[in-house]
């Protein structure tokens, strides 16, 4: 019994050295390990600060969106009343250059009987005909381009629209932004316990239930998806309000 | 609908209204008032009996274009204003959500007037 104490304790011991020994060879590597880390703490500091410095002017950069969108709107509202005082003026110049057009035209009657009545006195006749020539024609051709004007007038209005879907492309964006220094923010707090005042109401990732903003808008005039919402209107009348999704996928698959 | 048209337009977008606006008025409709969300649209249509066509858009603060069709369609006074969605969602979830809600029809922006005269004018026959 005691004997068999002794090679237990012997055996023991022989673990002990090994581990020892392992030890030893570990040190070096755990050392180094260390070193590692210790060389690695500033450079994790450097981007601890990085990220704080970035995340920090994320609010800036937000701003700067809504101020474009601001800005935008601002200039489109002026577009919009000078293209709106063109086409009034347009309108006026129309109507006037009309009622000049009308007044000539009841001034060719009297001529014709002026001419009549000179038509004996060559010398006076040549006279009154040469002096005294109604033409309106060039005015008439003048007043063939105003339906044309006030048209690309009204296509620049319409134009306009792009305003209104950039807005929401970049009120997107700037969710987004917002996310990214939430996300940002919550790393840095991981790392060390550094707290940034513009943190308060952050936007979750997700477009938010009532968003002012459509995250897909696109300034696309090829009428293909309204032709896309017209067949699911269809679908639906055809129907009843009992709305098929299979049907609405397949129309939305072509 | 006997009675002379009345539009209410409801976009937060002061540039949408205003082209709205002026698409109506080139469609020889000249009557109408604007609102800049759902809530405030809501509160003009209680307080004008006169109003009785809707042209809103869907993404609005306060209340969206969806509550404000929710609200409509729940208000027995209301309930039969044709409401036309004008709106940048074209993605198909969003039109069936739309006319689950029971707009009458639904615009994709960016529009051209044919199209608003079309839409305006189905649902002035559907509602003969």
């Amino acid at each position: 019994m005691k004997q068999l104490t002794m090679n237990e304790l012997f055996n023991k011991l022989n673990d002990l050295k090994t581990l020892f020994q392992f030890g030893q060879k570990i040190i070096p590597i755990l050392q180094n390990l260390i070193d590692f880390m210790q060389d690695t703490i500033p450079l994790l500091e450097n981007i601890n600060r990085s990220i704080a410095e970035s995340t920090s002017k994320i609010p800036k950069a937000s701003n700067q969106i809504s101020n474009v969108t601001s800005a935008t709107e601002l200039a489109t509202t002026e577009i919009l009343d000078l293209v709106d005082s063109i086409s009034g003026k347009m309108y006026d110049m129309e109507a006037k250059i009309r009622t000049f057009i009308e007044t000539e035209n009841a001034k060719k009657e009297k001529l014709e009987k002026l001419k009549e009545l000179v038509k004996d006195n060559p010398e006076l006749s040549n006279f009154v005909q040469e002096n005294f020539t109604l033409d309106v024609s060039v005015l008439e051709e003048i007043l063939e381009f105003f339906p044309k004007l006030q048209n690309d007038a009204y296509s620049i209005t319409l134009s306009l629209q792009v305003q209104d879907i950039t807005s929401q492309q970049l009120a997107a964006v700037n969710h987004l932004i917002e996310s990214v220094q939430e996300n940002l923010t919550k790393l840095i707090e991981d790392f060390e316990t550094t707290q940034l005042d513009e943190l308060e109401g952050l936007a979750k990732n997700e477009v938010p239930e009532g968003a002012t903003f459509d995250p897909n808008a696109r300034y696309d005039k090829s009428g293909e998806r309204q032709e896309a919402a017209d067949e699911i209107i269809n679908q639906v009348k055809d129907t009843g309000t009992q709305i098929d999704q299979s049907e609405i996928d397949k129309l939305f698959s072509k | 609908m006997s009675a002379p048209l009345k539009f209410l337009i409801v976009d937060d977008s002061v540039t949408m209204r205003r082209i709205v606006a002026n698409t109506l008025k080139n469609l020889q409709y000249n009557d109408f008032v604007e609102a800049g969300d759902g809530k405030e649209a809501l509160a003009k249509l209680q307080a004008d009996p006169s109003l009785n066509f809707v042209i809103t858009d869907w993404n609005m603060p306060v209340m969206t274009g969806l509550e404000l069709t929710k609200a409509i369609r729940e208000d027995p006074k209301l309930a039969k204003l044709p409401i036309l969605m004008v709106t940048t969602r074209g993605v198909k979830e969003d039109i069936v959500e739309a006319l689950q809600a029971k707009v009458n029809n639904y615009v994709i922006k960016p529009f051209t007037p044919q199209i608003l005269k079309e839409k305006i004018d189905q649902i002035l026959a559907n509602l003969q």
